[in-house]
């Protein structure tokens, strides 16, 4: 028979192998110090680079509110759209401030915050293109970036109105669509109202116009984490909630964004 | 840790329209290696030819061709001749982009290729009252054919991988661009990326086996 002191002693052993176990994502980020966002960084105001190189943007500032309430130093890992969800799989980063629209489908493989921004769509093109409603890119070449809100719905149009002339690209970063739509390759695009402001206002690409409404939906993103933290997920949308609630929501709306404050909920329903 | 559940079913239903892409793929790669064989004999011509003209342009090609990353060349051949107002569409600026690689590698094999055959086989066919141009296409070039077939097969198989560089120029319907929109439509990145490399795997095989027999039937003596 096992004595007192040998059983308290195995106990003591398992619990200490054992416990590691129960640390979830949250223990995790606050027991190394380091939260670890995915965030990208060429989608301004959202994400981008100041002149030396540093990251800035609406997303930068938020996971450093997070890392700060957390009591965590921040890191900022650039993650292009496509690789949202590889990087939190894999393990490269906690939590996702990347403007990720909540979709059902997505839904399946990564857990979504409450939403933390709302974004409209509008039609972004070049002078002279004769565009200047979402019904006139009927039979015209327009692309965007993969896997975006905005592509998906952009995409779904142009196999609906089934014209000839009219064709779909997707390209890997916001970056190239804006190239493409400034040499031509594409005629329009469709954007988020704050990238399509930020980008004519830089005046880094000659001719840049919004040709209108999308007319989509509201686009409600999430911060995201791997699906099945709960601990971590609660957080956040805590987090999401004082955000708003303390008023730094609209204080770095101002900051980055600036005109009206988008809400984050939707009468008549719960989230 | 890896801390992902596999969700496979899914996945199995968007095999048919993977299928789809890697057709594209397997197109795109055929094309891009009957265009670029049939430079890449003028361009060995080139680079063995006393016509400075001609061999520099064929030097400089094959040089542009080997010591730049294919994602350049695609890249250039989309945005690079955009900028100066030539609007290739994705699909073509893939195949000009593998063709011009496929030119420049195959050129090298194919002077290889020539230089391995002996000029007393020309000679002997000019004897025999065969024309210039009827001893190099009738006696030294099935000689090199042969000789080249391996390194041809080779960069069939390069040609096929390379077509997943169409993704970066806006492609969507090869195997790679089909991928990557599943993918970044339901974020399950991993089993999609899985079956394509499987797909792609199969197809190269195919290409390496069909090649053995090929020439199993072709080159007896």
């Amino acid at each position: 028979m096992m004595n007192f002191r040998t059983g308290l002693f195995a106990a003591v052993v398992s619990l200490a192998i054992a416990a590691p176990a129960y640390a979830d994502k949250l223990d995790d980020i606050i027991a190394s110090g380091k939260l670890r966002c995915a965030v990208t960084l060429d989608f301004p105001p959202m994400g981008s680079r100041d002149e030396s190189n540093n990251p800035i943007g609406f997303d930068v500032d938020t996971c450093n509110d997070l890392a700060k309430i957390l009591g965590v130093e921040a890191e900022i890992v650039e993650t292009p759209f496509p690789d949202r969800v590889p990087a939190l799989v894999s393990g490269r980063a906690d939590v996702g401030v990347a403007s990720t629209s909540d979709t059902l489908e997505r839904a399946k493989t990564i857990g979504f915050s409450i939403p933390y921004f709302a974004f409209k769509m509008v039609v972004l093109t070049k002078e002279g293109s004769n565009i200047d409603s979402y019904e006139s890119l009927k039979g015209r070449k327009v692309g965007s970036t993969a896997g975006t809100y905005e592509a998906i719905a952009l995409e779904a149009d142009v196999k609906k109105w089934n014209d000839s002339k009219g064709s779909f690209r997707s390209y890997q970063t916001q970056a190239d669509v804006f190239l493409a739509l400034s040499q031509g390759q594409i005629e329009a695009t469709v954007v988020t109202n704050t990238v399509a402001q930020a980008t004519v206002k830089s005046g880094r690409f000659k001719g840049f116009v919004v040709g209108g409404d999308s007319g989509y939906v509201t686009d409600f993103v999430s911060l995201i984490a791997l699906r099945q933290e709960y601990g971590l997920l609660n957080y956040l949308n805590l987090f999401v909630h004082q955000q708003v609630r303390t008023g730094r929501y609209k204080e770095l709306f101002d900051k980055w964004v600036g005109g009206d404050l988008p809400g984050l909920t939707v009468p008549g329903v719960y989230y | 840790m890896f801390n992902y559940t596999f969700h496979w079913r899914p996945a199995f239903n968007a095999l048919p329209r993977m299928f789809e892409g890697a057709l594209v793929s397997l197109q795109i790669a055929v094309l891009s290696l009957v265009i670029g064989t049939a430079i890449a004999v003028v361009l060995a011509l080139g680079r063995r030819s006393d016509n400075r003209l001609f061999y520099g342009f064929a030097t400089g090609w094959v040089e542009l061709a080997r010591n730049t990353p294919a994602l350049f060349q695609v890249y250039m051949t989309y945005f690079g001749l955009g900028s100066l107002g030539i609007h290739l569409d994705s699909y073509a600026s893939l195949l000009v982009g593998i063709s011009f690689n496929n030119a420049g590698y195959l050129a090298e094999s194919f002077r290889g290729g020539l230089n391995a055959i002996p000029e007393t086989q020309t000679r002997a066919a000019r004897s025999l009252g065969m024309g210039a141009t009827q001893a190099f296409r009738l006696v030294v070039l099935p000689q090199m054919f042969r000789i080249v077939f391996y390194p041809l097969t080779n960069q069939m198989v390069w040609a096929l991988l390379m077509t997943s560089l169409g993704v970066t120029v806006g492609l969507n319907t090869d195997l790679t661009g089909v991928t990557q929109e599943l993918n970044v439509r339901t974020f399950r990145t991993f089993e999609y990326f899985l079956f394509a490399a499987v797909i792609y795997y199969l197809m190269a095989k195919f290409i390496t086996l069909s090649a053995r027999l090929l020439a199993w039937r072709l080159f007896r003596y």
